[in-house]
């Protein structure tokens, strides 16, 4: 019983995208307030974690309480611009499956959206789709 | 001016009616104490008049599911459904955290909900009357 490790959930998150990422075919990915300069025309993903409401969620003060966090998980996928967007829902599906209604150490992945295709990619000259999932997990005190 | 928040409140339960228990996971209680009104006006009089009668107490307790064992808290949500119940468990109601403010009295429950809903928490509400003195030391 203590509070919430927010490292700790990044990592749960962060790790279990690393992992998959780096099997065949491996994808450089890019996680939160990171430099990185991608070759163009290259495919690379950008795993942006944030937290956001908590709640209460049962009775009691410092101890033997229990609260609720909300966070979500936002993955940018760039593929090669011009040719389609196959290859690059590939990685979405790969990328989905990871997090989709899945219980890891203690956090709870809601259902994902997307990969929705972004009208204006940012960096500009790729493909970019945009998947996101919220996250729950329950702080006891 | 001192003003209590939900979040400070809680329940301790104990269905042998001796020690109290923390129930886990609590999100809300409520109580509602009645008295029975009897009218005493008499014939001819212009405004009504009225005594106090019986007094009775019941409400809800609503709960998180965390499938607890370890306290009272797997014996209240199953309460409602034990035979032989003669309305002698021990409920405390608190409003306050250092567990000075609380209404304490006898009774049973009477009935619980449990729901299971998709994205959402499980919770179970169980409703319950008392039996006998109500003490309001709040």
């Amino acid at each position: 019983m203590a509070a919430l490790d927010l490292n700790a959930i990044r990592a749960v998150v962060e790790s279990r995208l690393a992992t998959e990422l780096a099997t065949a075919p491996p994808i450089p990915v890019v996680f939160h307030n990171m430099a990185y300069t991608p070759t163009p025309g290259s495919t690379w993903v950008q795993c942006a974690v944030s937290f956001g409401n908590n709640n209460y969620l049962t009775m009691g003060s410092t101890a033997g309480a229990s609260n609720s966090v909300i966070g979500v998980v936002v993955l940018n996928i760039f593929s090669a611009k011009g040719v389609g967007s196959g290859a690059n829902l590939v990685i979405g599906k790969r990328v989905r499956d990871l997090y989709n209604r899945i219980v890891v150490s203690g956090v709870r992945f809601d259902p994902p959206t997307g990969p929705e295709v972004v009208a204006t990619p940012s960096p500009e000259g790729y493909f970019q789709t945009q998947v996101r999932m919220t996250f729950e997990t329950f702080e006891d005190l | 001016m001192a003003f209590y928040r939900g979040e400070q409140g809680s329940v301790k339960f104990d269905d042998a009616g001796t020690t109290t228990a923390t129930i886990a996971s609590t999100r809300s209680w409520s109580m509602t104490i009645e008295k029975d009104v009897l009218e005493t006006t008499s014939l001819g009089a212009t405004y009504k008049s009225n005594i106090g009668g019986l007094i009775a107490g019941s409400g809800t307790v609503e709960l998180i599911y965390s499938a607890s064992s370890a306290d009272e808290t797997n014996t209240f949500i199953k309460a409602a459904n034990t035979a032989t119940d003669q309305g002698g468990a021990a409920f405390e109601l608190f409003l306050d955290t250092a567990g000075t403010k609380k209404i304490i009295f006898n009774g049973l429950i009477t009935s619980a909900d449990y729901s299971a809903t998709v994205g959402e928490l499980e919770v179970i509400t169980c409703n319950f009357v008392t039996t006998g003195t109500i003490t309001t030391s709040i």
